[in-house]
């Protein structure tokens, strides 16, 4: 993408700031529809509409809202520590952007094609942590500091499960970049990671029991590693208040907002990658039978989009589905069943892989 | 200027200017803050380096793991706030020529003794993990597994430590 | 180990039948109710917005007295002899003025105790309760038909009435007074003549 902005502009530099702001042309759009879609789906589980009133079924609620929180006042409370008050929501952002970067969104685009991709995310969803712990220690409230302190605490500690997992896809798929990755898995469904990969022989059939534990090992920590219900303590309204974006309000807010709603894309992209063939269509394209190679691509975003949204709703499902879990109870889930269980299955994939 | 120039300038003065204001902050917070910019800026370096991998691992490590920790360290400490940091100079001239000397020997070190290799691009290779990992598991195996075994060891000990707290705490 | 895998396997499969059920609500209707455009059908007797039939008002300020929060204001003005106000619809002649008629809606409990006193049932519950305002004087509301210059007419007229009535009743005292007077000078006269006489 960027060799061909180059090629088009003529500007290394301005090539450069553009490639970087392309994943804003799919963040933004996707936040304000993930806001809508939780809304929908919380008021359809509970019996209920969601909104409603604002254009045909509520569609444009969240854009109303997005205007609104815009023009609100923005709000620093006194006695805060400003420069950093005002860097982290930022910082936040900027955390969960710079996991875009290594996304395949499809055979032609990938912000940068690194060999490290997935380590390379791993790495950066740190920024994000710091930049909770920031929001929360500036805020000079007791419940943001609560807030980041859990939520500092879980992300790391559930980093750990979901290291192993990857660790283990590492191990199966030979390499460390996403785009390779997806490319492993082409063709149908049953080339996909989850199935045991595009290889046939017994150790396919040997690998599917623990692909689908590894998926649902990684999908829960993945949960934890977001702040998704039931593991949404950082932000646990009924306690903390809203955690450790209590004291921001207006643009700041929204930019939390954005983060969150990014993040929750980026896992479950992740999720796509690693274990569902990421960018591949499970039932050929639609351009290869026209015989339009140009239209593949397209689809490719069409069918990574898709597996991206079916895990937000997933998330969204279980949130309306689960109570939240205590502080012991969440350390309790991840120390003593995710990272054993997730051992145990990065030796067993091992010893699969090795024969 | 060239796009490059543009990103080392960019990365080299986050790292100074920020590593400057750990030094020179009063606030132990702040100067946890700051040396989170500091890491990332030498993490840029180094991916303009051409070491992609040592700049992960510098993210992941340091900024997702030691700074984090750190920080914990400073929040759930009892009244860190309160501790005035001395950053005062005292000695300034026996410190200046202290570390004029070192400074100057280690750049004399660096500068000469160092088989500086020319190199036209940025990075010829696109990763250096296959090497790293070539290296790791054949020259540097012993000193790896090594290191794995003091890493677990001081996880044990960790654990061991935390445990028997909770059963004093019992008693 | 054997508590540790069955709480594994109930941790995923509660999880799972707990996701049925929500999934299965998915598609359950709603049972919002979209309330300006559809609205739930009143119950007989509720109690909402009072309103005044004013052509059957007597004026009696009944319904005022009943109030508890006193939030009805009445003032009426009598009407001339000549005057015929009409009846009302169960045959009560009407014979005072209802120059005033205020409901304050803001103070307004919903008690529905000013209607029972009412002897013509005029003031009584509709079933408008949508009536929130931005200003509270809007919720003051005025029901008398009567405009602002009848209102002074009527005062005039009834003054002027009263005054004539009060100089009509002045000038039968005069009247009166005087009369009483000379007759009272009169028998003084023959008093002190017949003093006069028992003296000379
Ligand atoms: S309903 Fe009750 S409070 Fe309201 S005007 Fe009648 S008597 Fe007064
Ligand atoms: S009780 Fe009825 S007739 Fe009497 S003043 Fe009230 S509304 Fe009019």
């Amino acid at each position: 993408m960027y060799d061909f902005l180059v090629d088009l502009i003529g500007n290394e530099i301005i090539a450069a700031f553009i490639s970087a702001a392309l994943p804003v042309v799919f963040i933004v759009p996707f936040v304000i529809f993930g806001v809508l879609m939780e809304r929908k789906v919380a008021g359809h589980m509970q019996d209920r509409l969601g909104p409603m009133r604002v254009g045909y079924h509520g569609i444009l609620q969240t854009v109303a809202d997005f205007f609104k929180l815009l023009q609100k006042e923005d709000i620093v409370a006194d006695g805060i520590d400003k420069k950093f008050f005002n860097f982290a929501p930022y910082l936040v952002f900027a955390g969960s952007y710079a996991v875009y970067a290594a996304l395949p969104f499809s055979s032609k685009y990938i912000g940068a094609d690194i060999d490290l991709g997935i380590f390379y995310i791993i790495a950066v969803s740190g920024l994000v942590v710091a930049g909770i712990l920031m929001a929360g220690w500036t805020s000079n409230n007791k419940y943001s500091l609560y807030g980041a302190l859990r939520s500092a605490a879980q992300i790391v500690s559930y980093e750990i499960p979901t290291a192993l997992i990857i660790l283990s896809m590492v191990m199966l798929t030979g390499t460390l970049s996403l785009a390779e990755m997806s490319e492993m898995q082409t063709a149908y469904f049953w080339n996909w990671n989850i199935f045991g990969g595009a290889e046939w022989s017994f150790t396919k059939l040997l690998l599917i029991p623990f692909m689908f534990a590894g998926f649902l090992l990684f999908y829960i920590s993945s949960l934890a590693e977001v702040n998704r219900t039931p593991f949404d303590m950082p932000e646990a309204e009924s306690e903390l208040v809203g955690g450790y974006h209590t004291e921001y309000s207006g643009i700041k807010f929204s930019m939390f907002f954005l983060a969150e709603y990014a993040n929750m894309f980026a896992v479950s992209a992740l999720v796509s990658v690693l274990f569902f063939g990421g960018y591949h269509s499970p039932i050929g394209y639609v351009g290869n039978t026209l015989g339009l190679e140009a239209l593949i691509p397209f689809e490719q975003v069409f069918w990574f989009a898709a597996k991206g949204i079916f895990f937000v709703f997933v998330q969204m499902w279980l949130r309306w589905t689960l109570p939240r879990v205590r502080v012991d109870q969440l350390m309790t889930i991840c120390w003593k069943y995710l990272i054993p269980y997730a051992f145990l299955n990065l030796l067993i994939i091992g010893i699969i892989t090795l024969i | 200027m060239e796009l490059y120039d543009l990103i080392f300038y960019f990365f080299a003065i986050v790292t100074v200017v920020s590593a400057f204001m750990v030094v020179t902050s009063k606030n132990i917070v702040h100067a946890g803050f700051n040396l989170l910019f500091t890491f990332f800026g030498v993490a840029g370096i180094y991916v303009l380096l051409g070491a992609d991998f040592i700049a992960v691992v510098q993210l992941l490590v340091y900024v997702g793991g030691i700074l984090i920790l750190l920080l914990f360290g400073i929040m759930l400490t009892n009244k860190i706030t309160s501790v005035e940091l001395r950053t005062g100079t005292a000695h300034i001239i026996p410190a200046v020529i202290g570390v004029g000397i070192f400074w100057g020997a280690l750049t004399a070190i660096v500068a000469f003794k160092t088989d500086w290799v020319e190199v036209n691009t940025a990075s010829t290779e696109s990763t250096t993990i296959i090497g790293l990992g070539n290296l790791l598991l054949t020259d540097y195996v012993l000193i790896f597994e090594l290191l794995g075994i003091l890493l677990l060891v001081a996880l044990i000990g960790a654990a061991s430590f935390a445990r028997r707290e909770i059963e004093e705490l019992k008693d | 180990m054997k508590q540790y895998l069955k709480n594994t396997w109930e941790g995923i499969w509660t999880v799972l039948i707990g996701m049925k059920i929500t999934f299965k609500h998915l598609f359950v209707p709603a049972v919002t109710i979209q309330y300006p455009d559809v609205k739930v059908p009143l119950p007989e007797r509720v109690r909402n917005r009072l309103y005044v039939n004013m052509d059957d008002c007597i004026g009696c300020d009944q319904c005022a007295r009943a109030c508890p929060v006193s939030c009805i204001e009445i003032e009426t003005v009598k009407s001339l002899p000549t005057e015929d106000l009409g009846k009302t619809s169960n045959g009560k002649k009407k014979a005072l003025w209802v120059t005033k008629f205020n409901i304050d809606f803001a103070k307004c409990c919903y008690c529905q105790l000013c209607v029972f006193p009412c002897p013509t049932e005029c003031i009584y519950m509709t079933d408008i309760y949508e009536f929130s305002e931005f200003k509270r004087e809007g919720l003051l509301y005025n029901f008398s038909t009567l405009t602002h210059e009848e209102v002074l007419e009527k005062k005039a007229n009834f003054e002027k009435f009263q005054a004539e009535k009060e100089a009509q009743k002045a000038a039968e005292a005069k009247a009166k007074a005087e009369v009483a007077a000379k007759t009272k000078e009169s028998e003084n006269k023959s008093d002190t003549g017949s003093n006069k006489s028992e003296n000379g």
